[in-house]
């Protein structure tokens, strides 16, 4: 008995660190949804900065702040605890290696905050050369990205000694999700790392006088897409392997999701030119070819959504649910642990439907560099995303530090994603609709010397301010519901739900776990997708750009 | 007569149970919204270009 509640509990010395990054992560939300609401604030063109600050050094922070530093904090300390939870407890060598990924990374994130604090990175998170920050902001960065992949390697070592303790055996289904959106990280994020350390950083550093923009912003989307994948598998990794076991039903098939999560290393990555559809300089057969591998990515979206819909309708019928959708009225909605997660799912229906008019390259026209995109992914990375990391934080907090999760709470929680699903319906949808009229993104308030075209979009940035201040209202509700969690929830033992395959004579195949095969179909389609087209941006670079500081 | 009925009720309870026609109702309805919204902005882009 003492034995199994050892097993399902994630041990002390691990949850610790896991909490370590949960602080961080949720004082980036803090400190970035402020700099969100002044943003939407200021679009309306009702409000001013106080004291010089800028718009673009907010939207700067904003961005570091929420896709960078939450994102990537909160995503190493769920999947070091969900490693630990199912793979067994993270040896002494693994968790220091974790330790010191987490430490570096903090370090990286103080030294990129301050620079944009006193204004010396106003760059925004994409950091588009020929925009040229403080080289401090540029270093922060790499030791963000460099921290994450010792972080992640402390995953990889507790994955590997579960499998050599385990030989022949498929390794526990959220290890082995947690490592695939590990080694798709670490592949992502070379890319970043080239530009920063060849490119900016010895330019910043006023080394070399001049940076090459499309190489520098070719090598950012080549992280920039797989970057948005590293935010959504942990959430798929809640949907397929968790949800289930919270609605007290079974994982539709353990293989699928496997499946689904391959299919996601392979096909999230050589696809980044169709963030560059409008950019000059690349040839446009391959920006069609990427465009085809970026549909290729829909195929997993479409088994997760397939998958998820026959988990619950299983289960609904399993309670004696009949008729076409009668299943949905009896899942456990009083449960914020389900229904927060849900409201991520839903909106990712929406999210998915924009990003394929996005990747299209017809419709790209349309929508590139509007408002449209912003409203995208604060559908897709703010609130499906989001949402389910709020959903997994309302147990796994009170797991990590041995406390439950109230009625009350769990009440607030349901609340608070309600509150957050108004919010974004006001705020994304009205960046949806201003841009398809044309709004741009990335830009302050203007009127363009009263135009026509830019006054019709004005109710849109007013709505957008009505949506933002709701939406951080619900940022103040996550944080009581955290702090309360972390520090005052009565003691108690909260359980870390782990789903298990409705089939289990289905045993996943074992070449799911040949890396040796998956890595080398990885890295042969980014060959082909990049090779080319890269050796011709090099050969027919246009002469390098001097650095502009515009704020 | 009676015996009959039985049997087919018994069936259909059966077939209800591990029925996923929900499921393809919900897929059906996802690749729906799909399309249309698709299309809808496809409608835009070749009305102004």
């Amino acid at each position: 008995m003492v034995n199994t509640a050892a097993k399902v509990k994630v041990d002390p010395r691990d949850a610790k660190l896991s909490m370590a990054h949960f602080f961080v992560a949720f004082g980036a939300l803090a400190l970035g949804g402020l700099m969100g609401l002044l943003q939407t604030l200021v679009r309306s063109g009702k409000f001013e900065l106080p004291w010089g600050i800028g718009y673009y050094q907010i939207l700067t922070a904003h961005g570091v702040l929420m896709g960078l530093v939450l994102t990537t904090f909160f995503i190493m300390g769920f999947q070091y605890a969900a490693v630990s939870r199912t793979a067994g407890t993270h040896s002494p060598a693994a968790r220091r290696t974790g330790w010191i990924g987490f430490w570096l990374m903090t370090a990286g994130t103080l030294m990129s905050g301050t620079m944009i604090l006193l204004n010396e990175a106003s760059v925004l998170y994409t950091f588009y050369a020929p925009l040229k920050a403080h080289w401090i902001f540029y270093l922060g960065l790499t030791f963000v990205v460099v921290g994450s992949w010792v972080d992640g390697a402390a995953q990889i070592m507790t994955y590997a000694k579960w499998r050599k303790n385990n030989p022949g055996k498929p390794s526990p289904l959220l290890s082995f999700m947690a490592v695939i959106n590990t080694v798709m990280w670490i592949v992502a994020t070379l890319g970043v790392a080239a530009t920063v350390l060849f490119q900016l950083l010895p330019w910043s550093l006023g080394l070399v006088d001049t940076v090459d923009v499309l190489i520098s912003r070719t090598l950012f989307w080549y992280f920039g897409h797989p970057l948005v994948y590293f935010w959504l598998l942990p959430a798929y990794m809640c949907w397929y392997a968790i949800i289930p076991k919270i609605i007290g039903g079974k994982i539709f098939s353990d293989s699928l999701a496997r499946l689904s999560f391959i299919l996601f290393l392979l096909f999230s990555i050589p696809v980044g030119f169709h963030h560059q559809l409008t950019e000059p300089g690349i040839d446009p057969a391959w920006k069609f070819i990427q465009v085809i591998l970026t549909f290729m990515v829909i195929i997993p979206s479409l088994m997760t959504a397939f998958s998820l819909f026959a988990t619950f309708e299983r289960y609904g019928r399993s309670k004696g649910a009949t008729g076409l959708f009668g299943w949905f009225k009896v899942l456990p909605w009083n449960d914020a642990r389900f229904t927060v997660p849900f409201i991520g799912m839903a909106s990712f229906i929406p999210a998915g439907a924009g990003g394929i008019i996005n990747a299209s390259n017809q419709m790209d026209q349309v929508v590139h560099n509007t408002i449209w995109v912003t409203g995208h992914f604060h559908l897709t990375a703010a609130t499906s995303v989001v949402l389910t990391f709020f959903g997994i934080s309302y147990w796994l907090v009170p797991h990590l530090t041995g406390r439950k999760l109230t009625k009350a709470m769990n009440k607030l929680g349901i609340i608070q994603a309600w509150v957050w699903f108004i919010g974004m319906a006001f705020m994304s949808g009205a960046m949806h609709f201003q841009g398809l009229l044309g709004g741009p993104r990335r830009s302050a308030f203007s009127t363009y010397g009263d135009s026509k075209q830019a006054l019709e979009w004005i109710p849109y940035q007013i709505a957008q301010a009505v949506g933002g201040t709701i939406l951080f209202l619900g940022i103040i509700l996550v944080l009581v519901i955290f702090i309360n969690l972390a520090f005052f929830a009565p003691k108690g033992e909260e359980e870390f739900p782990v789903g298990e395959a409705e089939n289990l004579q289905e045993k996943a195949p074992m070449v799911f776990e040949n890396w040796k095969l998956w890595l080398g179909i990885t890295a042969a389609l980014i060959l082909f997708a990049y090779t080319i087209p890269f050796i011709d941006i090099i050969q027919n670079a246009p002469p390098g750009s001097k650095g502009f500081k515009t704020w | 007569m009676a015996k009959a009925e039985l049997k087919t009720k018994h069936q259909t309870e059966i077939e209800d149970s591990s029925s996923l026609k929900g499921t393809l109702a919900s897929v059906f309805i996802l690749g729906l919204f799909i399309i249309v919204s698709w299309v809808s902005v496809y409608y835009l882009f070749v009305d102004r270009f």
